[in-house]
C-alpha cells in the first residue's frame, strides 16, 4: 500500500483529471469518487483508468462517503465535485444547495468519523466574492456571492473553516479564480471561444456568438492550479489561500488572441448575442496570490497568451481528427 | 379579499407570534410545521384559525404545490433548526434543513408566486466573530457554526434572488429574541425557569456556564412585527433587527433572580460542561438604525421588561403544574 493515497471527488471534471495526473506523477495511489461509475462521462480520465481506482460515492449520500473513505483509506481528500456551471445553479438551486453546499458538510463529517488525520482540500471559488468589496481580492476579502453557486461555495468555505477551528481537522479552502484548459466544458466562455476559433479556421463554422465582451476575469491554467491544491495539503498548518494570476483580461482580449493565433480577425467572426449576457454579472474579480506565492512558493507557469493559444491549438488538433489531441499546455 | 400569508416553521416561537400578529391584521394564515401540527403547544390557542400546508421541507415539489394552492401574498421563511449548539451534534441535518429549505422556498416563490413578498429569517450568528461592533447590514459574514453557515447561506441567497429576478425578497438579520415561548434548552429560558423554580422551592440551584458572554436580547413579539413591516415596504431590503443594547449573561441572571426577590449568587453554580468554547464569546450587538429609519421599527420591550415577562410566565407555569400533579 502506497504511503500517500488520495481520494478525489469530481475526478471526471477538468480539475479532477489534472490533479489525478499530478498525484500519480508524485507517486500517490489515486482513488476517484464517481456517482455512478457506469454512466458518468469519464472522457477526461479515460487514459488513466488503469492507473486509478474508481469508487462509487455520492455527496448526497453520507453512507456512501463513509464507505468510500473506508475503502480508499486516503491520507488526502480533495473535494472538487460541484455543480460548477453558474447559470445551471439558477435553474437548479435546490440541487446546487444539496450537492455543492451540504455535500461539503457530509464529506467533512465522513472524514471526521473515519479518520480525522486525513488532510482535506475544499475547492472554493472566486464566485464567492460576487459584489466585490475590494480589488484585488485576498483571503480576508468578505464574500458577497450573487448566484446560487457562489452562495453554496461560500457555505462550503465557512463549513470547512468551522471544522478546522472546532475539530482541529487539517481542512483548507483554496479560493481559486477562473482556471481554464483544453478540458474545460464547452459551456464556459473560454472554451467556447477556442472551440469556435478552431471551427472557423477549419471551415466548420462561420461565426461565434458571445455575450458581454467587456467582462473581465482573472484567468489561469488549470494544470497550474491543481499544483497549488496539492501544495496546500503539504504545509505544516492548514490555512486558506487565494490562487490566481493577479491579472485580468477581457473576453474581447481572449477572443483577439485566439483569432490572431490562427491568423484571423476576431471582429469579422464574433457576433454579440444578448442571449448570452449573464445575469447578475459579478464585478471585477481579480485575485491577489501574494500569500500563495510567499507561503507555498506557487506561481502560475503559464501566461495568458500561452493559455489562450494552447487552448486553440488543442481544439484545432481535436477537430482535425487527431487521435490523441494534446490537453497539456507546455509552459515556456 | 383578505391577504394571505404562508409561514414556514409556524410552530416555533417566532412562527406563533407572527401568526398572532397577522391574524390580528386580518390575514388568512397558512403554515408549515415539522411533523404533526397538533403537537405544537404554542399553536393551541390559534389552531382553529390557522391552516396547515402539507410541506415536508426541503421538498421543492411540496413547496411549489403549496404556493400554487395557497397563492400567498406574503411568504415568511422561519423554518429552521434554531438551537445553535445542537448544530454541532447534527451538522448535516442542520445544514440540509437550512440550506435545502431556503433554496426550495426561494425557487418556489420565483417560479410559482413571483409577486409574493418573501421574508427570510436570518440570524446574528451569520456574523460569527464580527469584525465590527455593533453589527450592521454591511458587516462581513463570518459564521462559526453549522447553524450560522446555514443562516449565512439563506441570507445571501435571498439577496441573490432579489437582484436576479427582481422579486420582493428581504432578509432579516435577527439578533437574539426571547419570550416565554422559548424552549427550555435556551439559556434565557433556562435562567427564568430556574429562578422561578428556586423561588417556589422546587429546585435549589441553577447550573450555568460562562456568565460574561454579551448578547443583544429582545422580545420575539417585537421582532416578528419587524418581519411584517419588511414585507410591507415598497422596496425589499435587508435589515438588522436588534435592540442595540448588549447585556451579559450575568446581568440577565441577576435581573431574573431579582424579580423573584433572590440573590442570584446564592443559587447559581458554575458548570464547566455548559461553558461553550471561545468561539461563542464575541460580543454580538446589532445596530438597528436602518430598521428604525426605514421601517419605523424599534424594540418596544426593554431588557428588564423582557426578563420580568419570562419569569412571571415561568412562575405561573410552575404553579399550574404544582397545582395539578399528574
Amino acid at each position: 500500500m502506497a504511503d500517500r493515497r488520495a481520494l478525489i471527488t469530481g475526478i471526471t471534471g477538468q480539475d479532477g483529471s489534472y490533479l489525478a495526473e499530478l498525484l500519480l506523477e508524485k507517486g500517490y495511489e489515486v482513488f476517484g469518487m464517481t456517482r455512478r461509475a457506469s454512466t458518468e462521462n469519464v472522457e477526461r480520465i479515460g487514459h488513466l483508468t488503469d492507473r486509478i481506482s474508481l469508487i462509487q460515492g455520492d455527496l448526497l449520500d453520507p453512507h456512501s462517503l463513509v464507505s468510500a473513505l473506508r475503502t480508499a483509506e486516503p491520507t488526502e481528500v480533495y473535494n472538487l465535485a460541484a455543480q460548477s456551471f453558474v447559470p445551471t445553479s439558477w435553474n437548479q438551486p435546490v440541487l446546487t444547495a444539496e450537492f455543492t453546499a451540504v455535500g461539503v458538510t457530509r464529506l467533512l463529517e465522513a472524514v471526521r468519523t473515519v479518520d480525522p488525520n486525513i488532510r482535506f482540500y475544499q475547492a472554493s471559488s472566486s464566485e464567492m466574492y460576487g459584489k466585490v468589496r475590494e480589488v484585488p481580492q485576498n483571503e480576508q476579502t468578505p464574500f458577497h456571492p450573487r448566484s446560487p453557486y457562489g452562495v453554496a461555495k461560500a457555505y462550503g468555505h465557512y463549513i470547512t473553516v468551522n471544522y478546522r477551528e472546532s475539530y482541529g481537522l487539517f481542512a483548507v479552502s483554496g479560493i481559486l479564480f477562473n482556471h481554464e484548459s483544453p478540458r474545460r466544458g464547452l459551456e464556459f466562455v473560454t472554451r467556447k471561444i477556442s472551440d469556435g476559433v478552431a471551427r472557423i479556421k477549419l471551415g466548420l463554422a462561420d461565426e461565434l456568438r458571445l455575450g458581454n465582451l467587456d467582462a473581465e476575469r482573472d484567468w489561469g491554467y488549470a494544470g497550474d492550479y491543481v499544483e497549488a491544491m496539492w501544495m496546500m495539503l503539504q504545509r505544516d498548518e492548514p490555512e486558506d489561500y487565494v490562487v490566481a494570476t493577479g491579472e485580468t483580461h477581457s473576453v474581447r482580449e481572449f477572443a483577439e488572441i485566439a483569432f490572431g493565433h490562427v491568423g484571423l480577425d476576431w471582429e469579422q467572426s464574433v457576433k454579440t448575442d444578448p442571449e448570452f449576457l449573464r445575469p447578475a454579472e459579478v464585478d471585477q474579480l481579480v485575485g491577489d496570490p501574494a500569500k500563495a506565492r510567499s507561503d507555498l512558493g506557487w506561481a502560475p507557469r503559464h501566461s495568458f497568451r500561452e493559455l489562450v493559444e494552447g487552448m486553440v491549438d488543442a481544439d484545432l488538433e481535436r477537430l482535425s481528427g487527431s487521435k490523441s489531441p494534446s490537453v497539456h499546455i507546455p509552459a515556456q | 379579499m383578505a391577504r394571505r400569508a404562508l409561514i414556514t416553521g409556524i410552530g416555533g416561537q417566532d412562527g406563533s407570534y407572527l401568526a398572532e400578529l397577522l391574524l390580528g391584521q386580518g390575514y388568512e394564515v397558512f403554515g408549515t410545521v415539522l411533523g404533526n401540527p397538533e403537537e405544537y403547544e404554542s399553536l393551541a390557542p390559534l389552531r382553529d384559525r390557522l391552516r396547515f400546508a402539507e410541506v415536508e421541507l426541503p421538498n421543492a415539489e411540496d413547496v411549489r404545490r403549496a404556493l400554487r394552492d395557497i397563492e400567498p401574498d406574503e411568504v415568511y421563511h422561519l423554518a429552521s433548526a434554531s438551537f445553535v449548539p445542537a448544530s454541532w451534534d447534527d451538522p448535516v441535518g442542520t445544514s440540509t434543513a437550512a440550506v435545502g429549505a431556503v433554496s426550495a422556498v426561494l425557487d418556489g416563490v420565483r417560479r410559482e408566486r413571483p409577486e409574493a413578498r418573501f421574508v427570510n429569517a436570518a440570524s446574528a450568528e451569520i456574523f460569527g466573530a464580527p469584525s465590527e461592533v455593533p453589527q450592521r447590514e454591511s458587516t462581513p459574514l463570518a459564521p462559526l457554526t453549522p447553524y450560522g453557515a446555514g443562516k449565512a447561506f439563506g441570507h445571501s441567497l435571498t439577496g441573490a434572488f432579489r437582484r436576479r429576478y427582481g422579486i420582493h425578497a428581504s432578509s432579516a438579520i435577527l439578533f437574539n429574541h426571547e419570550s416565554p415561548r422559548r424552549p427550555e434548552q435556551f439559556l434565557t429560558r433556562k435562567v427564568t425557569r430556574g429562578a422561578a423554580a428556586i423561588s417556589l422551592g422546587l429546585e435549589d440551584e441553577l447550573r450555568l456556564g460562562d456568565l460574561s458572554t454579551r448578547r443583544d436580547w429582545g422580545f420575539a413579539g417585537d421582532y416578528v412585527r419587524a418581519l411584517w413591516l419588511m414585507a410591507s415596504q415598497e422596496e425589499p431590503s435587508d435589515f438588522v433587527i436588534a435592540t442595540g443594547e448588549s447585556h451579559s449573561v450575568e446581568e440577565f441572571v441577576a435581573a431574573a433572580f431579582e424579580e423573584v426577590g433572590l440573590d442570584w449568587r446564592q443559587h447559581v453554580r458554575f458548570d464547566e460542561s455548559f461553558a461553550r468554547g471561545a468561539a461563542d464569546s464575541p460580543e454580538l450587538v446589532g445596530d438597528p438604525a436602518k430598521a428604525r429609519d426605514r421601517l419605523g421599527w424599534q424594540a418596544e420591550t426593554g431588557f428588564d421588561e423582557l426578563v420580568r415577562m419570562m419569569v412571571v410566565a415561568d412562575l405561573e407555569l410552575l404553579k399550574d403544574q404544582a397545582a395539578s400533579p399528574r
